[in-house]
């Protein structure tokens, strides 16, 4: 087989893969946004109704900004705590250091609604904190309880391996003796961190981030078993229109204006972003 | 002195990597620690550094023992054989790293970058990245990096390991210029005995973790005191033999039956087995005669490699059963492959060594 052959193979295969079952999903998602559907069937009739009502109804809205909020607030935690796991695992884990960063993928094994419904268990009402907490006399904690706060916390737990596995990944391709470098030319070990191991990881830490924000955008399983009845977010919204509502054509509206968000979120971050201050060559370390 | 290593070692479990070194620099000297890799040589020059810490022994820079200072607080500069610039700043940014850490007025940094720049030639490079330059210019601004600190010593682990050999030699000049302009001590890593014989005041020998000799860089090649340093510096050929009388006029050595005189005695005994080593541009050629000559072996020339001004014979002296070298000025009488010749050398040309010291 020639270089070539094998290079159409090796690029041609992937690329059919994500045609079919990546691009073509997504086309289909477009055109079914601008259908409609009535008492569970779908009407073959170009509309753009499906677009105004999830710009206008408050309700969606409402989901929308909240999905931001959390979701922010919880990619940020996840970002900053994923930092300080990796790096502790790369500075201090010596020849741990794979089996620590294994050890952050564990909770993978269970799948994501066996996680949630354990986290269930911890914070609802009767769950082992508020279940202590009351057993010894105390009030429980209602922010626990069915919240917003629940549905974060749950978030947090779901996607906090994925930042870590993803800044340690980053981590992993820095080369130390920039840092010996940094230190030998008279930055203490707070500077040379801002000044080479931060920036040097900024593409990782950015790529952490986008993997937790992104999920949490659309997340279903953490809103609906922890959020409570004012814990709706966007993706529960969104999936529920596939499921119990059967308005299936709202619903992909919904998924387009979500995907545009999260292109436009990525576009935004990328344009504000300069490779070159990030050691960034998309060749690998040379 | 300057910079002063005491008692300094440095053990890693069952590997002792610096052995009980002890060195003295002036504060304008220039030094290189010589050793083949894995002699001990870029450890010690971590140890100076800050990036190692002994386990035994202090380490001394201008009166100040610095054996607990981190390094960013020892006043220093390197510059390393992968250069470790930073890749995200530019070439103004990584030269003005240093100077930013020392918090120097913006008008000072700028200057002293311009004078970096200037004299390294990297002007109109400021705004690149390092990886938008050659080799030869990436290890330009790590030697900038190191200057504009005005450091209290500039630590050099191989930076010319890279470059080929032409740049090198081209470096090997400017280096030394800068050290005596700065007139602060640079200690050079190298395995590289040209770099080494080129640029240093002094020269220690480095092997095992141990200093194997501390001395002016003619005294370490005219006088080798070791086996060790025998073998490692210059280009030599050496043949085992065995002492077979001693005068105060030198000995007499006995290698597989041709008997040699060495003017120097070192000590030997009779009957002492030894190494004799003889510089290859200490040994000398000419036709074959029939009129004796001590110390001379007959030849035949094998093989000759040319190398500029010299021509190196490789010769093959089945009384020795062994080969030898001879590197003559081409101006000399040439010879041709296949040659008989003979080979000699005056008395005090060997250097000997008894056997069981041997590298």
């Amino acid at each position: 087989m020639t270089h070539k052959t094998k290079a159409v193979l090796l690029l041609g295969i992937p690329t059919a893969y994500l045609v079919l079952l990546f691009i073509l999903p997504i086309i289909s998602l477009i055109v079914l946004s601008f259908w409609k559907t009535e008492s569970y069937h779908l009407v073959y009739e170009w509309n753009i109704q499906n677009y105004v009502t999830v710009l206008t109804e408050g309700a969606y809205l409402t989901f929308l900004i909240r999905s931001i909020v959390v979701s922010v607030i919880v990619s940020v935690l996840a970002t900053a705590i994923g930092w300080i796991a990796a790096y502790a695992i790369w500075t201090y884990g010596g020849r741990f250091r794979l089996l620590l960063a294994l050890a952050f993928a564990v909770p993978f094994f269970t799948g994501e609604v066996l996680r949630v419904i354990a986290l269930q268990g911890l914070l609802g009402p009767v769950g082992l904190i508020n279940g202590t907490l009351m057993k010894w006399g105390f009030a429980p904690v209602r922010a626990l309880m069915y919240s917003n706060v629940a549905s974060g916390i749950g978030l947090f737990y779901l996607y906090l391996p994925i930042a870590v596995t993803v800044i340690y990944l980053s981590l992993l391709n820095l080369d130390r003796r920039l840092i010996d470098a940094a230190k030998i030319f008279g930055a203490g070990g707070f500077r040379s961190f801002i000044e080479i191991t931060f920036p040097l990881n900024l593409v990782g830490t950015l790529i952490a981030f986008a993997l937790c924000f992104i999920p949490c955008m659309s997340a279903t399983l953490s809103p609906r078993f922890l959020g409570g009845p004012n814990g709706t977010l966007y993706g529960m919204a969104m999936a529920q229109q596939f499921g119990e509502s059967g308005t299936w054509a709202l619903g992909a509206a919904m998924g387009v204006i979500l995907f545009l968000f999260s292109l436009l979120a990525v576009v935004l971050i990328a344009s504000c972003l300069d490779l070159r201050r990030t050691g960034f060559t998309g060749f690998g370390r040379n | 002195m300057y910079i002063s290593l005491e008692g300094i070692s440095k053990r890693y479990a069952a590997v002792t990597a610096v052995d009980e070194v002890d060195i003295a620099i002036g504060k304008t000297e220039f030094v290189s620690l010589l050793g083949p890799s894995g002699s001990g040589k870029t450890t010690l020059l971590r140890i100076i550094a800050g990036l190692e810490r002994p386990t035994t022994g202090r380490v001394l820079i201008d009166g100040v023992d610095v054996t607990d200072l981190p390094p960013h607080k020892r006043g220093i500069a390197m510059v390393f054989q992968e250069f470790l610039l930073f890749p995200h700043r530019t070439v103004r940014e990584n030269l003005a790293f240093p100077l930013r850490m020392q918090q120097l007025s913006k008008e000072e940094i700028a200057s002293r970058v311009a004078w970096a720049a200037g004299i390294l030639s990297l002007e109109g490079l400021e705004d690149r990245y390092p990886n938008q330059l050659s080799g030869g210019q990436q290890q330009r601004v790590a030697l900038g990096r190191g200057l504009v600190a005005h450091p209290k010593v500039l630590l050099l682990d191989e930076p010319l390991a890279n470059l080929d050999r032409e740049l090198r030699q081209e470096m090997e000049v400017e280096i030394r210029r800068y050290q005596m302009q700065l007139g602060i001590p640079f200690i050079y890593v190298t395995h590289n005995q040209e770099e080494a014989m080129s640029m240093s005041d002094r020269i220690a020998v480095v092997s095992k973790g141990r200093i194997e000799d501390f001395a002016e860089r003619s005294e370490v090649y005219d006088h080798p005191k070791t086996a060790f340093i025998a073998q490692f510096v210059g280009r030599s050929s050496h043949f085992n033999g065995t002492v077979s009388a001693v005068s105060s006029e030198g000995a007499s050595v006995d290698i597989s039956g041709v008997k040699l005189h060495v003017s120097r005695n070192a000590n030997l005994k009779a009957g002492q087995r030894v190494v004799v080593f003889v510089k290859n541009e200490k040994v000398q050629l000419e036709a074959r005669t029939d009129t004796a000559r001590a110390n001379s072996i007959d030849c035949r020339i094998k093989d000759i490699i040319l190398r500029g001004a010299y021509a190196e014979y490789i010769l093959d002296a089945p009384a020795l059963g062994a080969e030898l070298v001879a590197t003559r000025p081409r101006s000399e009488t040439v010879f041709t492959a296949g040659q008989e010749v003979r080979a000699f050398w005056s008395g005090d040309a060997p250097d000997i060594f008894p056997a069981d010291k041997a590298a």
